[in-house]
């Protein structure tokens, strides 16, 4: 049962070099009452993907093709004007990044709240600031205090939670947390994954959490998927895919993680650069430049993301058992290093 | 190399309407960072650590204690005498994105400090050109292909490019100590074990000290070997050792609680059996006469509540863990300030370590 069903999505940016896919034929299932993490580099195109599901690409970017099934609304790519406003923050909820910047500055959150409110023609604004307290209360919050405060009396953690009632108090069904972590101390983001946990399983949520720290996604997700390039690269369980990684880049991304177990030694940092909208590659895999098992057929043709066991894909010409077996040995990296 | 004796800087606040309060940023630290050597501060947002990290490098004044560079007392000497301690300790700012001028190239940002360095240093052979030469070298000795990235901008180039760039800047007035303040918590993780083995390799190969400053506990592993931890919660250190012991067989609760914060990768470790965590969210301006960790420790008894503890070396009051530790063994000796400090296992462990490795 897939709550929200990506297929083909192609989004473009208009550069001086002509209009350039940020992410390219990306097909991905929210599950029900799943959380599924995604995680790329900077200038994946992960956040772009997440920007789409609300189709909310900032010009000079669009939605050149694809589509964008959410469950008891019909494809939101076709929608527009009124009725994609109410998809925005109703169904579809989500926590922008730096969430801590994304709260005016001069309204208290609870005025907010009602303006969020009278946008989407609530017409019980009691009932609307009685359910935003019971949720910020049950994250641990204050509720009364914190709908009085202006942004700057909370902390990073508590705005990033303000953020994440924004998201829900309207009942949304898909929860979408762009970078919830990123600028959280340890201490706070050890909370914040506990309570996103938390009220996803309450609510019966699907959950999507984008981020580059394959680290914290590991700790609370279900499912992974990696993003390389504008392409999703490897997808499955996370706990199969942290165990049995086959395709490369989530092997080295895996590798490449800094860690409080096991040998320092062992750890390697990728070779290269992450590609950006200009210099990704326009045949071919675009991870071969950085990739330690590159074969010739990577040069000309680009490997079609296709399932190769029960719940698992993978966009690789090599066999997923060579990857298995192989060793990180020295990649041929070309370009500048990082 | 740096000593630090007690140091203390306390900020004054005056509200509008509530009066004076007083910020205790900085409540005595001393460490010793040796030569080559490399010494980790490790604790959440508003302890202190950065305040530290700006006091070493002069941008900061701290009003007790003594910081001493290369055996001289600095708060003895005038403003003026101190740069030219100050200039052998040289910051790499957490911020790659803003800590480069975006309408300068790297050529103009690495030329400046190169030429005011070839003036001092006099005409050794050093011609209008040479200062090219080294800049040169230094992107070099980073990992950065010189030709490629002088002419660049820094909005040309990536997250850990420009971290690179940062550490090259530092590296101009060649100094003998690199403060790196969360020098890696803005890069992605893919990049962040690049610049880790950057600062090791300088470690290593040009003898320069680091002072590692991070909420991050799993990056501190990485600067290489013989480095000392630090945990500092309220701008006092609650407990110190080598960065292995710390991790491995943490005694108190606030270093217990950091350590299981840390996200642990299901499927390849199990989190630890004791996992912790505070039983509120950090409140400065609570005070208490007793440990400053009482009120968020969950493991506090009433003593806690009126005596504060002060730094005691590991074993010394019969509460040890690790027997083999317990003589405090060379300099870098495993020292807690906890009332009941208890073993924990908080860290998470490798599945099947040893057993089924690949």
């Amino acid at each position: 049962m897939s709550e929200v069903q990506v297929r083909g999505l192609t989004v473009e940016y208009q550069t001086s070099a002509g209009w350039l896919p940020a992410v390219a034929g990306a097909s991905l299932d929210l599950r029900a009452g799943e959380i599924t993490g995604l995680v790329g580099e900077s200038g994946s195109g992960k956040s772009t993907l997440a920007l789409s599901l609300l189709n909310a690409v900032p010009a000079p970017g669009r939605i050149a093709a694809g589509s964008i099934e959410v469950a008891g609304v019909g494809d939101v790519v076709r929608l527009t004007g009124r009725q994609l406003r109410k998809v925005r923050g109703g169904e579809l909820g989500y926590v922008f990044q730096a969430s801590q910047n994304s709260l005016n500055p001069l309204k208290t959150i609870g005025k907010q709240l009602l303006d969020l409110g009278r946008s989407h023609e609530v017409s019980d604004l009691r009932a609307l600031i009685a359910r935003a307290k019971d949720l910020a209360n049950r994250m641990g919050l204050d509720g009364d205090r914190v709908l009085d405060s202006y942004q700057h009396e909370l902390s990073g953690g508590m705005r990033q939670r303000v953020g994440i009632v924004f998201a829900l108090v309207l009942n949304a069904k898909v929860l979408i947390l762009d970078e919830p972590t990123t600028a959280l101390d340890m201490l706070s983001q050890a909370s914040v994954l506990d309570i996103v946990r938390k009220v996803h399983d309450e609510n019966q949520l699907s959950t999507l959490i984008i981020t580059h720290d394959i680290g914290a996604i590991s700790e609370i997700a279900d499912r992974l998927a990696v993003m390389y390039g504008g392409r999703i690269v490897e997808d499955g369980p996370l706990l199969d895919v942290l165990r049995r990684p086959t395709h490369p880049y989530t092997k080295a991304l895996i590798g490449a993680t800094a860690r409080i177990t096991g040998d320092v030694d062992a750890a390697r940092p990728l070779p290269g650069r992450p590609p950006d909208l200009t210099t990704v590659a326009r045949v071919g895999c675009v991870f071969r430049e950085r990739c330690p098992f590159a074969v010739a057929a990577c040069a000309d043709t680009e490997p079609p993301l296709e399932a190769w066991e029960a719940g698992r894909r993978r966009a690789c010409h090599v066999e997923p058992s060579t990857v298995l077996a192989g060793q990180p040995g020295t990649p041929a990296a070309v370009g500048e290093p990082a | 190399m740096i000593e630090a004796r007690g140091i203390t800087r306390t900020y004054q606040t005056h509200g509008q309407f509530t009066g004076t309060r007083t910020v205790h940023a900085l409540r005595g630290v001393d460490f010793t960072l040796p030569e080559g050597g490399a010494v980790s501060f490790i604790g959440e947002s508003g302890c202190g650590k950065t305040t530290l990290g700006k006091i070493l490098t002069g941008l900061e004044t701290f009003d007790g204690g003594e910081l001493v560079v290369d055996g001289v007392e600095l708060s003895a000497l005038k403003p003026r005498q101190r740069a030219k301690y100050f200039r052998r300790i040289q910051m790499i700012h957490q911020d790659p994105y803003s800590a480069l001028n975006p309408t300068r190239t790297i050529e103009a940002t690495l030329g400046d400090p190169l030429r005011m360095r070839a003036r001092e240093k006099g005409g050794t052979g050093a011609g209008p050109g040479a200062w090219r030469e080294r800049a040169c070298e230094l992107l070099t000795l980073v990992g950065l292909e010189p030709e490629a990235v002088l002419p660049k901008y820094p909005h040309q180039l990536s997250g850990g490019q420009r971290q690179r760039v940062v550490i090259a800047r530092a590296l101009t007035v060649d100094p003998q100590v690199l403060i790196a303040d969360e020098a890696v918590s803005m890069i992605d993780v893919s990049m962040r074990l690049g610049i880790l083995g950057l600062l090791r390799d300088l470690r290593s190969r040009l003898g320069i000290s680091l002072v590692f400053i991070t909420h991050d506990v799993a990056t501190a592993r990485y600067v290489g070997d013989g480095g000392e931890l630090h945990v500092i919660y309220r701008g006092e250190v609650v407990e110190r050792g080598l960065t292995d012991d710390v991790i491995l067989s943490p005694v108190h609760p606030y270093t217990q609680c950091l350590l299981s914060a840390v996200p642990i990768m299901r499927g390849l470790e199990e989190p630890g059996p004791d996992r912790t965590a505070p039983t509120r969210a950090l409140d400065e301006r609570t005070d208490t006469p007793g440990c400053l960790f009482e009120p968020r420790c969950p493991f506090a008894t009433d003593e806690c509540f009126t005596t504060h503890p002060t730094l005691v070396p590991l074993g010394g009051d019969g509460a040890g863990v690790g027997a083999g530790e317990a003589e405090g063994v060379g300099a870098a000796e495993h020292q807690h300030a906890c009332l009941n400090p208890a073993a924990r296992r908080v860290v998470g462990v490798e599945v099947g370590a040893g057993a089924a490795g690949p």
